[in-house]
Parts: structure tokens; sequence; C-alpha cells
């Protein structure tokens, strides 16, 4: 199938340049064959090298030599004694073209010679620029698609290709990936004539073993050897960003894990704290109970017992807890939204931390025309109790807690749970939400430190937003719920009247 | 009772099945424990009980499941026990016969309760006379005439809140799914309307309850419906 045009093509213009050498030649002989009387046969030799260095210059050493060769032939011939004659009588002219034939080889050496590095030096340059563009077009890429596109594109330019195919083959943590781009300058649609002719390949082989293929077709052009060896070069470039995106996407996933691995860590050490502590306090009542030395007086018995089921409770709400952070964490918390009344929401949330908060006053105000809200009662709920019981942990005994709930806007209502504890410093402020954060030692006051970021993971999950505040007095929790589609309740709640 | 009620546990959990046996049995009940699904609907069919708990994490079939599958022949109160504490789980179970749920861990008066409701709710479709007139403290609503007093002095109410009362009150002790009320009290076709509900039962409690905020006879069960507490 190889064609050979281009060799024709090429020996062509090699028998063309060697023409013009010799119809240079013959130019310099005619030329000075006309100004022979007003010159001195050294002049004469001097100016024939003329056309050899030219001829250096422009085609390199062949013709030059060619030149060289033909320059004496024609000097000896027209200008030394006897003319018209390759014989030479005179010692010296012999000497003179002696010296004129090592002259004129030396020359064409020469200039030869750095005409070929020129040559050389313009190929590199051109090879490194299009190296240059195509890292430069790679830097950056993570993805396979996107690589194997870029390289794509760099090749057809770099080849003046008709068309360039990137192969890269499903492995383990790599997807596979098949790029075809074509010249679309030449023609708009693929037509088969853009593929002819053999496509130079070259296998995409990185260390750990064959990663896929690069094809160029360049129509009936066959590559250079500078050309394949550039080929060579973009494959393993292709091959480097390859492994870079793979190494890229293992760091990320490393670093997931990590993190959430450290999220398991800490969340498994105040875990196993907190539900050891009621679980201590369990097992000593129980034994106490059970055991036969101490006979228990009835107000003992009741103590003991009311411990266990106040510590059950705790273990349970813990457990609750720890199910909706899993939930918040692995982004499966989806609020069941329906309509609901505030105020039912904080009662129930109320008769679950009665025991809590048994200890504190706690006042509800709640307006009658507060509309309904579009939350899950659930969770919702959850939010309230956790709110309540770290309002009471924190505050001073037969303090009071508050609980407000207004509409700010037809958009939104407000839930303000307020306590007369001491002030949080302001730069805890924002990291009161976060998981495990805590203000005081973790041995002071009972709680993983989750029930606050599970507050905010839930009010988020339901559009709303949540902070907290000092106040002249106290410490304030707000949080705020979007009223979306009420209007029409409010209508059906003046509809009946008795 | 003259004969002592027949409970059928199914439970998976070994400690469970034996608290319940200790506990049940001295609270003067008949006990008969199974642990698989399956070993409990053969128990169920051969020597009917008066009523069944049923744990809904079973190791061979779905509890909902056994449930649907023991409404196919009778009306023997379930009541469910489960860690399972999702709205819809409950409601599910609700949907499929269940007469009452309860999460674990559970307070046993709780659970005793909840037994005597659903015996006597049994008792009453038997045939035993039902009483048209129901008391809760101070309330009293008699269901033939129509009539809510508060300590002597009758509550007006508007048809649908006296339709809605009425309903709860007759399901005493029992909690009734949001989509059972709508249906029952609107129609089948507003079952997915809970707003009515909220704002309605908003209505009935300032009307009943001492302080609406802290409710005494119509409870909420979060998430899926209410219950209305009498004084039997």
């Amino acid at each position: 199938m190889q064609t050979p045009h281009n060799p024709w093509k090429s020996w062509a213009r090699t028998a063309f340049t060697y023409l013009l050498t010799i119809l240079a030649t013959i130019l310099t002989t005619l030329v000075l064959n006309a100004l022979r009387q007003g010159i001195s046969p050294t002049i004469i030799s001097l100016l024939y090298l003329l056309p050899v260095g030219m001829a250096a210059a422009l085609w390199g050493i062949g013709p030059a030599a060619l030149a060289a060769l033909l320059s004496f032939l024609e000097l000896n011939y027209y200008f030394i004694t006897p003319y018209y004659s390759l014989t030479v009588h005179q010692t010296q002219d012999l000497l003179g073209l002696f010296v004129f034939l090592g002259v004129s080889i030396l020359i064409s050496q020469l200039v030869g010679r750095v005409r070929s590095s020129l040559v050389q030096a313009t190929a590199r340059e051109h090879d490194a620029v299009r190296l240059y563009e195509l890292s430069a077009h790679l830097v950056g890429l993570q993805d396979e698609q996107a690589i194997a596109r870029a390289v794509a594109g760099q090749a057809l330019i770099a080849f003046q290709a008709s068309c360039v195919e990137v192969v890269i083959e499903q492995q383990p943590d790599v997807q596979s990936v098949h790029i075809r781009l074509n010249d679309e300058t030449s023609f708009g649609e693929l037509d088969a004539s853009r593929v002819t002719g053999q496509p130079n390949l070259v296998p995409l082989q990185s260390g750990k073993g064959l990663l896929g293929e690069l094809r160029v077709w360049r129509g009936d052009q066959l590559l250079s050897p500078t050309e394949e060896r550039l080929l060579q070069i973009f494959a393993s470039q292709t091959v480097l960003a390859l492994e870079r995106a793979r190494l890229a996407r293992a760091e990320t996933r490393t670093r997931v894990l990590e993190e959430s691995d450290r999220f398991k860590s800490s969340l498994l050490s105040s875990v196993s704290h907190e539900l050891r502590t009621p679980l201590a306090t369990i097992k000593a009542s129980v034994t106490s109970l059970r055991s036969e030395e101490v006979p228990w007086d009835t107000e003992a018995r009741a103590d003991l017992l009311a411990a266990i089921e106040e510590e059950t409770d705790h273990l349970n709400q813990l457990v609750g807890n720890l199910l909706n952070m899993a939930r918040i964490e692995a982004g499966v918390l989806r609020p069941q939204c329906t309509p609901n009344s505030l105020a039912e929401i904080v009662s129930s949330a109320l008769n679950r931390t009665r025991q809590q908060a048994q200890n504190h006053k706690i006042l509800v105000d709640i307006s009658d025309d507060l509309p309904l809200v579009p939350v899950d009662y659930v969770l919702i709920e959850q939010v309230l109790i956790n709110l309540i019981s770290n309002s009471v942990k924190y505050s001073p005994e037969n303090s009071i807690v508050q609980i407000v709930a207004r509409q700010v806007d037809n958009r939104s209502l407000r839930v303000t749970i307020s306590n007369q504890g001491p002030p949080v410093p302001e730069e805890h402020l924002e990291h009161i939400f976060d998981k495990f954060f805590r203000i005081t030692a973790a041995d002071r006051v009972t709680g993983a430190g989750l029930g606050l970021s599970i507050c905010k993971g839930i009010v988020e999950a339901h559009g709303g937003r949540i902070w907290a505040r000092n106040m002249p007095g106290g410490f304030a929790f707000n949080f705020t719920l979007p009223l979306i589609g009420s209007d029409k309740l409010k209508n059906l709640q003046s509809g009946e009247q008795a | 009772m003259s004969t002592q009620p027949h409970i059928l546990v199914i439970d998976d959990e070994a400690q469970i099945l034996r608290a319940l046996r200790t506990i049940l049995t001295a609270k003067q009940f008949r006990v008969t424990t199974a642990s698989r699904g399956e070993e409990g609907l053969a128990l169920a069919a051969a020597q009917p009980p008066d009523l069944i708990v049923l744990d809904l994490s079973l190791p061979d079939i779905d509890g909902v499941e056994v449930c649907a599958r023991l409404r196919e022949w009778t009306q023997i109160p379930i009541i469910i026990l489960s860690v399972r504490d999702g709205e819809r789980d409950k409601v599910n179970a609700l949907d499929k016969g269940a007469d009452d749920y309860l999460t674990k861990p559970f307070g046993i008066e709780e659970l005793l309760a909840r037994i005597r409701v659903a015996l006597r709710h049994s008792a009453q479709a038997q045939g035993s006379s039902k009483g048209s007139v129901i008391n809760a403290g101070p309330l009293m609503i008699d269901l033939a005439q129509h009539t809510v007093t508060h300590s002597g002095t009758e509550i007006k109410l508007t048809a649908t809140e006296f339709k809605l009362l009425a309903y709860l009150a007759a399901n005493a002790g029992r909690v009734l799914t949001h989509q059972a009320i709508l249906s029952h009290v609107w129609d089948p076709a507003d079952a997915e309307h809970v707003e009515y509900l909220r704002v309605y039962m908003r209505q009935l409690r300032k009307k009943l309850e001492d302080d609406p905020n802290q409710p005494k006879y119509i409870l909420n069960e979060p998430g899926i419906g209410y219950r209305f507490i009498s004084d039997d």
C-alpha cells in the first residue's frame, strides 16, 4: 500500500536543485567570459566561489560539491592557458586550480553543515512548540475523556493529520474512552478518503501495562522519522497525564476516606463514653436492688428505679440522635413534610423532656393565629427536644426557659428558645452547631456534642436556618422554617364556626 | 373476664420473650410465644389467642406480612412492638390491620394499657353492649344524643367537629392514623389532606382541653395520628 509518490517527488526536487547548480555555474562562466578582458585570472577564480557558496547555502552539500567540480572544470577550460582545453601548462596555474578546488569543497562542506544543522534546529523548535502546546493543554486535566480530547486535538495540528483516534481501555479505576477527531478544515463529514492509508499506531504503554492506543491517519503521506519520534513523545505524554489523573483521583478518595475515618473514630470515642455513662447508672442500680445484703426501704427503691428509667430514656434518645446523625452524614435525611401545627409539636417535645426539665420553668408563647407549617413532625420534634435539653443542661436550676414562635413574614416563621444560662464566647457562637463541638470540658455535662449539629442538619433539610445569640441575661437559639403554600390553610381556618 | 385471656407473643429476641412471658403471666394472662413468623401464624391458627403482640423484624417473614396474612381470616387484635420508629413503618403496619403500635423500648404499663384497650374493643365488636356515653375526666360525650358536656356545661361543636370527636371517642385508647380519620370523618378522597385535620383538631382542642397546648384528652401520635384517652 505504501505509495511511491513521495520518494519520486523528493527525487525530482533534488534533480531540480542539481540542474539549478549547473545553470548557476554556466551563468557565472558566461558573465566572466564577457568581462574577461578587464579582470585578472586570480579574481576570476575567486568569483567562481560564488556559485559554490550559493549552492551550499541554498541546496546543501551535494549541489555544492557539484558546483565546486563544475567551477573547477570551467575555470580550467575557459580561463587557464591554454584556453579551451583541460590541459595546464604552467605549474603555477595547476597549483592555483587545486587550491581553488580545495577551498570550494571546504566552503561547500562548511556552509552545507551549517545549513543542515539549521534545518534540524528548526525541526526541533517545531517539535518543542508542539510538545509545549500539548503539555499546556494537559495541565490540570483529571478525567480520561478530557485528556483524550486534548491529545487528539493537538495531534491533529502537530501532524497535520486527517484523523486522530485516542483509545483508552477500560481498567479498574479508569473509564474506557474512544475519541476520534477529524480535520474539520478539509471536509465537514467523515468520509472514507480521510482514513485511507495505514494509520500510524502508537501504544499507550504505562509501567502497569497497556492503557490504550494513539492512531494517526494522514492520507498517503508517511511520517518522517522525526515525526515518528514526536508521535512517541505524544504517546508518553498522554500516558503521564493519564497516570497523573488516576493518582489525583486516588488521592481525593484517600482524603475522603481519612476524613470519614476521623469522623468515625471521634464519633466512636464520644459515643462509647456517652453510652457507658447511663449504662453504668443502670447496672449499678440494678445490682444494688438485686443485692440481698442491703434491705432497701421503699423510697430508696423508688429512687433507684427512677434512675434506671431515666437513664434508659436517655440511652434511647442518644440512639435516636445517632441514627439521625448517620442519616444526615449519608445525605439520606428526607423530611416527610406535612402541614403541622407548631404548638402541637412543641407540646409533644415538652412531654418528652419533662423529666430533664423538671427543675426549670418552661414558658411557651405561641400565638393562636400562627399558620400551619409544612414540616416533618418527628424531625422538628427532635430539634425542639435537643434545643430544650441543651438549654436546660447549660442554665441554672429554677431558671426560665422560654419558647417563642412568631411569623416573620408570609414566607417564614421563627422559633426562639432562650434560657438564662451564661453567655457563650462570641467566637464560639458559629461553631456550636459543628459536630462534637463542646464549650465546657467534656465531663462536666453529658451529651455527645451531636445534638446541635443534628438540629442544624434537620433545619437545613427543611430549608430553614439556625443560629445562636447571646442575649442580655441569657442565651438563645433561633431557627426559621419556610411557610410555603400556607395561604389556603388560613382560609380554611376561618371557614366553619360553631 | 372469667377465663385468663390468651396472648400470643411473636418476637425473635429471646430476652423480650422471656421478659414478656414473666410479666404477662404475673398479670394473669396465658402466654404463648413464637420466635418466627411462620411459627406464629401456625400457632395462631391452631389455637386462636385473644390478642397478638407482634414484632416487625422477624427472621423469616416481615411482621407487616404476618399482620396482613392474619387479617385474611381473623380480627384478633394485633399490637405491634418494634424498634422501627419511622412513621412510615408505623402507618404501614396500622394500614395492614394492626390495632396499635408501640416502639421499643417501651414501658410495661403502657403495653398493659394498650392490651386492655384492644381486648375491650374486640369484646365490644363481638356484640357485648357498647355504651353510647364516653367519659374522660369532666368530659361526657353522648354518641347517641350528639351532645358533649364539660362538668355539666354543654359544649357547642360544629357538625364536623362532633363527627371527629365521636370517631376518636368511639375508638378511645386506640391510635387512629391521619388517613383513617380523614377518610372516615371527611371522605376517602380527602385522605391526604392532613391540613384539614390539623385545623379542626386545633378548634376542637380549644373547646375541650383546659390547655390546648398540653392536651389531656386527644393526644398526638407524632407523624401517625391521634389517640383519645377515656376514663376506662
